[in-house]
């Protein structure tokens, strides 16, 4: 893959060296850098990434199975960071979309925006902010974590992304030279000129954080902040360092996503359950009055032939309007459907919350 | 890029009132703006400061003009402004309390009527003529209110937000971010208009479809050009001098494209027409013909073009153009590989999202709206048996506002219900079926063969 091209940017075919990410299931993608002497392994069988090669990115790739002869396949897909949120590895809880993207738009996030972002995790919400914002800065103060992401943004080539290992609710957000981080100092600064405006903080205790921003916004814009959190009472205590920094407009919402997917319900008419019962009673009666009519010969005809005195067998199903005793796949073309949707099976009832606010540090007139 | 954090003359920006109404505003140098019972000031007093700040409205010494003219009887005088360095009618601090009494529970809570608080109308109006602020007239308010200590702290907040609300003067000047237009449109009832889509819903759009600055989107809007707002400030940044190349291609069902909220936006006539285009959904399924054209109008060089007489140049810069736009529009409609599919309309999505789709690039997002969720359903369900669609799926975001105060944080007792619905799959390319080793054996795979019992 060129390196000056981000795995992240649009890309149409699957190159050597390319990270992509293979859907086998919507609950089950897989990131791999393409190589073409390595298989991808799945239950089902094994997919060659010589047979992704060259091809567009979003093709399916099928095998068929040697021992059971099955037809399998998969998907290429080229990564993008709402699917990178569903694949990566998770080395923390992360933001999943709902919420990061209920906060970008909050935030106003777009390319004039330079955004703070602390701790950065896993990264999930990192992507989807480098894809919008002008420039990122985040910052994770766990050193295996902070290695790993510094490694992972550079290969997934994020040039808008500084990361810095740092504690920021002791040390603050201000990047100075020979500090660990990946950001590129000019030749004469001591330190980076950051003039975020806006801060995403999801730690433990972003109120030992807050205090430590005014060094880092913009001084005469609006910046907003939300603070993630996923107990009330760290809300509290947010909104009151929040309150005593001078922020204002301070409010705090919930987030609730959910996903539906679409299945079907049998039409099964009040009709066709009358008219079934009428066919089960008429072949009872049916049974019976042969059955009587069998007894009634053995009784009169002593010498009845072995023919006649085998047992009635009552007759087949006639009317079956449901298919009931039979596998009927949903959607069987030869019943009737009502399309219906249903809510995944579990949900996401409480991600955390989402505490706003906003602050002008310098009111001062511009000419 | 001033523009973008200061507030400049000329410039659209939307105000927010007291009442917790909104206002736009274009800001015109030298004339005033009138926010009704709020007051009313001069524009120029504003522009410089930062876009957010708070203002509030002063008339200095019984500055009301006594004006005989009748025509300027019911007009609101022209005030003063200064800063507000504190955010009023936003959440509310316990600080401003903390020299009056108050009980600590509503043992004595009595009805507060108009018998208790000792001012009366006339004094309050007179307060109001003169020279003094919201803030003063309910200082005084409470001056004299008799049983104002025997409310409880939270009733005594209640009471200072409601009489604060009522007398302060004072407005907000925002930038007109897509969010804030949605949300003043919402305000006015106008809720039809923008198919009753919620912020949280066009975010989570803008998130999945993938949205960035050097996109190529296909896109049908009718929400009056509130959604290709959303998508150009998520790319743009309302900066008119952006260096990105994205660009949104509008398919409209009316002879002309209805993006008339776009005349709310900051951006240039030219910056709009380099980044959006828009094609009638006539000419994008049946384009016209290349060579069909260049037989009808063929451009003359440069030079001889500029020696045309007057009235023979505009003839022929009027054709120039049609023949530049028939051009583009064959190149918009057969040659064009697009990077999302972005749909919120109210045409039948199950025969319209399959052939629009045709235009998209592998892996990339198909997304559409509906206020809806059977709308949705429909259209899923024809996804399915379609190998170009993977894993179609509906989703929905909703947001539950709380009372945001320290030590009563609950939610909202009510909250705006509604918000729509997003259908989002990526368009994919199926793979012709692999030969049968030996015997032919419908199976199951990973992702078992569509319309499964799913
Ligand atoms: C829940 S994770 C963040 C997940 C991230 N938002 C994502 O979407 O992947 C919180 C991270 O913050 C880091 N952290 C906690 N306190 C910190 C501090 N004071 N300074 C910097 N990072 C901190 C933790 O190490 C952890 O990795």
């Amino acid at each position: 893959m060129d390196s000056s091209v981000s795995p992240f940017s649009y890309r149409d075919i699957i190159q050597e060296g390319d990270l992509a990410l293979v859907w086998i299931s919507r609950d089950n993608i897989k990131p791999i850098i393409v190589d073409a002497n390595h298989m991808f392994n799945t239950r089902y069988g094994s997919f060659s990434h010589k047979s992704m090669i060259g091809k567009p990115y979003g093709s399916q790739i099928a095998i068929r199975t040697k021992g059971q002869n099955r037809f399998s396949f998969i998907h290429v897909m080229q990564p993008s960071p709402e699917l990178w949120t569903l694949s990566l590895p998770h080395r923390t809880q992360i933001v999943y979309t709902p919420d990061s993207s209920y906060i970008m738009q909050r935030l106003n996030c777009n390319p004039c925006s330079t955004v703070i972002e602390a701790g950065t995790g896993s990264g999930s919400f990192s992507h989807a902010f480098a894809r919008t914002v002008g420039h990122l800065y985040s910052y994770e103060f766990h050193s295996v974590r902070y290695e790993q992401a510094l490694k992972e943004f550079k290969d997934h080539g994020l040039p808008n992304v500084t990361l810095t290992h740092r504690d920021v609710c002791s040390d603050g957000f201000t990047i100075k030279r020979n500090d660990p981080t990946s950001y590129l100092f000019q030749d004469d600064a001591a330190q980076a000129t950051i003039n975020a405006n806006a801060v995403f903080l999801d730690l433990p205790a972003p109120w030992d954080a807050v205090p430590l921003l005014d060094q880092v916004i913009a001084r005469d814009q609006k910046v907003g902040v939300c603070c993630f959190s996923p107990c009330i009472e760290q809300v509290d205590k947010t909104i009151e360092a929040l309150e005593k920094c001078g922020w204002t407009e301070i409010q705090m919402v919930e987030i609730q996503g959910k996903q539906w997917e679409s299945r079907r319900q049998m039409v099964r008419t009040l009709d066709d359950a009358l008219e079934r019962l009428r066919d089960v009673r008429r072949r009872k009666e049916e049974g019976i009055e042969r059955r009587k009519q069998m007894y009634d010969a053995v009784l009169k005809d002593d010498e009845a032939d072995g023919e006649k005195s085998e047992r009635p067998q009552p007759p087949k199903t006639k009317f079956n309007p449901f298919g009931k005793g039979t596998r009927v796949r949903e959607g069987d073309v030869n019943y009737q459907w009502k399309q219906v949707t249903k809510v995944e099976p579990e949900i996401k009832s409480h991600t955390s919350f989402l505490t706003f606010a906003f602050k002008i540090m310098d009111k001062s007139r511009i000419c | 890029m001033d523009y973008l954090h200061h507030i400049t003359a000329d410039q659209h920006v939307i105000l927010k009132l007291p009442s917790g109404n909104w206002k736009i505003v274009e800001l015109k140098p030298h004339t005033s703006v009138s926010l009704g019972k709020f007051g009313a000031f001069q524009v120029d007093d504003i522009i410089g400061y930062p876009l957010g700040t708070q203002f509030e409205i002063y008339y200095e010494n019984q500055s009301q003009p006594n004006d005989d003219d009748p025509k300027n009887k019911n007009r609101t005088p022209v005030g003063k402004v200064r800063i507000m360095d504190e955010d009023v009618g936003g959440s509310t601090e316990g600080s401003e309390l903390s020299n009056v009494n108050s009980s600590a529970n509503n043992m004595n809570l009595i009805n507060i009527g108009n018998e208790i608080q000792a001012m009366t109308s006339e004094q309050i109006e007179e307060l109001k003529r003169q020279s003094i602020s919201g803030e003063e007239i309910v200082a005084k308010m409470i001056e004299s209110h008799s049983a104002f200590h025997k409310k409880t702290l939270q009733s005594q907040e209640k009471y200072l937000n409601r009489k604060k609300r009522k007398f302060a003067k004072y407005f907000t000047v925002e930038y007109l971010s897509a969010s804030f237009l949605l949300q003043w449109l919402l305000e006015k009832g106008d809720t039809q208009k923008v198919l009753d889509m919620s912020e949280e819903t066009v975010a989570m759009l803008l998130n999945v479809a993938n949205i960035r600055s050097e996109g190529q989107y296909l896109c049908m809007d009718e929400t009056g050009g509130l959604l290709v707002y959303f998508m150009l400030e998520r790319m743009f940044g309302g900066d008119n001098n952006s260096s990105h190349t994205g660009k949104i291609v509008v398919l409209h069902e009316n002879e002309h494209a209805n993006l008339d909220l776009l005349k709310y936006s900051n951006y240039s006539e030219k910056f709009i027409n380099d980044h959006v285009k828009t094609v009638s959904l006539l000419d994008f399924f049946e384009p016209p013909n290349e060579s069909e054209i260049d037989s009808y109008f063929k451009p003359i060089p440069k030079e001889e073009a500029r020696q045309l007489k007057a009235g023979k140049k505009n003839a022929y810069q009027r054709r120039l153009k049609w023949y530049y736009n028939q051009h583009e529009i064959v190149q918009l409609s057969t040659k064009s590989q697009y990077d999302a599919l972005i749909i919120a309309s109210t045409l039948q999505l199950s025969t319209l999202v399959p052939l629009l789709a045709e235009k998209v690039h592998g892996s990339r997002p198909v997304v559409c709206y509906s206020q809806f969720k059977e709308i949705l359903l429909e259209l899923t369900h024809t996804l399915y048996t379609d190998l170009r669609f993977l894993a179609p799926s509906i989703s929905e975001t909703r947001v539950r506002p709380y009372q945001s105060v320290r030590g009563k944080l609950h939610p909202l007792m009510t909250m705006r219900g509604g918000g729509g619905y997003l259908m989002w799959a990526h368009r994919v390319i199926p793979a012709p079926e692999p030969p049968a080793h030996e015997t032919e054996d419908e199976g199951n795979g990973p992702e078992e063969k569509k319309q499964k019992t799913q």
